[in-house]
């Protein structure tokens, strides 16, 4: 099978802290990937090193390229958009569309400029004139006309508001998703993500501490809601955590039989949210 | 090659105001000075026709000392264009390579698949070339303008601007000399050139300071050594760098051996002639001393392109 991303033991060191510890990495086309981690935890260190942006160790393979070394090739393959507002403030609207026509192959003007009719950004906008929702409109709709097969979007909505960030997924999912293409995206936001993930991976410390489909995170992990009573027998099937809430304790199970879990109490599917805080705070999943 | 275009394309969107705003603003204050002068002298009636006068008197004089007025006053035009430009360029390659940085739009220029070489050689192109070539055309018109509101203001007054000063001044040699002093200063000036982008694609911050204060306690040390060694103080006091400002190939006017009113650089170094010719800005960039300011020219670009591959790191 051939791989989007594909790393063996990729490391990222600081002067003194190591953010990416021997990280092998596997990603097929036709999947949104969910980078999630705590601050520091070395998301943006691998995205970076993905996109070329930095030098690393160990084997890194991307589009069957090397990142480091082919950074510009690269670039005609992959998009990025790393932060919101990294658009050059002073740039005009009709400059940026005309400049990455000129430089990036695969651009289609139209595309873009369909894109952009259903926003209120318009050409002789100047960057800095328009708002933080604004440019990020302007960026993914420049970034949705340019015709590649990975997509990485760290942090793409931080600082936006509801109707933008929704919009933002919304106008990805349907107007840029197909089997072909592939989205890696970093966000604190798991919510907002988690229903259009095909693929979940957390990160901490620079190890990868979870990496597998939507589909196995349904199988393998559920959520068991028990009042006081039920209480002892949950914790004696050795849960990954427990909460309480409402005077209800809620535990998480990794691989536990349902049939058995249903037997104390409701049983559902947790959240990535829930999840990815049960597995940051109770060592390795 | 589309893509350098793109490339540069964009550093003049970006500086727009520095490099066409900029001498279209000198250009008008020709203009406008001109203007004054011609209002001034010249509409009063009968009793102070001083511009009528003025005209009159140098059309009597001999026409090779004409001559020779009118095409210096042609090179000595440029100056101010040029030391403007020299502004220019200084402050633009001082932020070529910090600015996006600064504003971290660097990541979308990394995003673009222009490899750090096209970038760094667009910047430093539109500083040798597109900045000094669009100050060079507003020059060339604004003279232009000027020679034709002369014309007009001369005829007005009974005379032929023709035999009075137009066949006279060799406008084309003047400009092309111009042009020429242009192209051989980007060359001259290249060791500063890659200094500001080295300290551009360095400097955490204020590149200003980190631009100035090496060069200055690099000078103060040589003269206070000196000072130590002889207990004099040298002509040459700014050293290896005041050479370098003073044999420029740029025409800066100043007084040459007291007959033309332009030449080239500063005319206080013997090392090198003074006169505005092709020749003696041609020996200045085939010297030893431009050889080695291309080798160290050559170490500081190296660096920049190596911190700018490196720019998006921590």
């Amino acid at each position: 099978m051939n791989y989007v991303i594909e790393a063996h033991g990729l490391t990222k060191r600081y002067k003194r802290t190591v953010a990416v510890d021997r990280i092998d990495l596997q990603i097929p086309a036709g999947r949104i990937v969910g980078l999630i981690g705590p601050n520091g935890a070395g998301k943006t260190s691998a995205l970076k090193a993905i996109l070329g942006l930095t030098t690393y160790e160990g084997e890194l393979n991307v589009l069957g390229k090397s990142p480091a070394r082919d950074r510009a090739s690269l670039m005609e393959d992959v998009c990025f958009i790393a932060d919101v507002a990294v658009l050059p403030r002073w740039i005009r609207v009709w400059q940026l569309i005309e400049l990455t026509e000129r430089i990036h192959p695969r651009f289609s003007r139209e595309k873009c400029l369909r894109y952009l009719a259903s926003t209120k950004v318009t050409a002789e906008h100047r960057v800095k004139q328009l708002s933080k929702g604004m440019v990020a409109q302007l960026h993914l709709a420049i970034v949705m006309a340019i015709d590649v097969n990975l997509l990485v979007l760290d942090e793409p909505t931080l600082g936006l508001d509801i109707l933008y960030r929704k919009q933002f997924y919304t106008n990805l999912l349907n107007d840029y998703f197909d089997e072909q293409r592939t989205i890696v995206i970093t966000t604190h936001q798991v919510e907002e993500v988690e229903h259009i993930l095909t693929d979940l991976i957390f990160i901490k410390d620079g190890r990868l501490v979870l990496d597998c489909s939507m589909d196995e995170v349904q199988e393998r992990y559920a959520e068991l809601m028990v009042g006081p009573n039920g209480v002892e027998a949950a914790r004696g099937l050795r849960p990954l955590t427990e909460r309480e809430l409402f005077g209800r304790h809620i535990f998480l199970f990794d691989n536990a039989d349902r049939g058995q879990l249903k037997q104390l109490g409701e049983v559902r599917t947790p959240s990535v949210a829930d999840l990815f805080v049960a597995t940051m705070n109770g060592g390795d999943a | 090659m589309n893509r350098l275009l793109a490339l540069i394309k964009r550093e003049f969107w970006e500086n727009t105001g520095a490099f066409r705003t900029t001498p279209l603003v000198i250009g008008g204050i020709y203009l406008a000075v001109m203007l004054m002068f011609i209002i001034t002298f010249g509409h009063f009636d009968n009793e102070f026709q001083t511009l009528r006068e003025l005209i009159h008197f140098t059309a009597q004089q001999d026409p090779g000392v004409r001559a020779k007025f009118v095409y210096e006053s042609t090179l000595a035009m440029s100056t101010m264009f040029s030391v403007v430009l020299a502004f220019v360029v200084f402050f633009y390659l001082l932020g070529s390579l910090y600015d996006d940085r600064k504003d971290r739009s660097i990541l979308f220029w990394k995003s673009l698949p222009a490899s750090d070489t096209l970038t760094v050689a667009s910047k430093l192109l539109s500083a040798m070339v597109v900045a000094p070539l669009i100050f060079w055309a507003v020059y060339v018109l604004v003279h232009i303008t000027m020679m034709i509101v002369s014309s007009v203001v001369v005829m007005s007054l009974g005379e032929n601007p023709w035999t009075l000063f137009l066949s006279l001044g060799h406008p084309f040699k003047a400009w092309s000399l111009v042009f020429a002093s242009y192209m051989a200063q980007s060359i001259w000036a290249l060791p500063l050139y890659g200094w500001l982008m080295l300290v551009s694609a360095f400097a955490p911050r204020i590149p200003l300071l980190f631009a100035t204060l090496p060069p200055v306690v690099f000078a103060v040390l040589q003269i206070w050594i000196t000072f130590l060694q002889t207990f004099t103080l040298k002509k040459k006091l700014f050293g290896i760098i005041g050479e370098w400002f003073v044999n420029s190939p740029l025409i800066m006017s100043a007084d040459n051996k007291g007959h033309d009113i332009a030449a080239l650089g500063v005319p206080i170094s013997s090392a090198f002639d003074h006169d505005v010719t092709l020749a003696n800005m041609l020996d200045r960039l085939f010297s030893t001393n431009m050889l080695i300011g291309l080798v160290v020219a050559a170490v500081f670009l190296a660096g920049a392109l190596w911190l700018r591959h490196r720019a998006t790191e921590g």
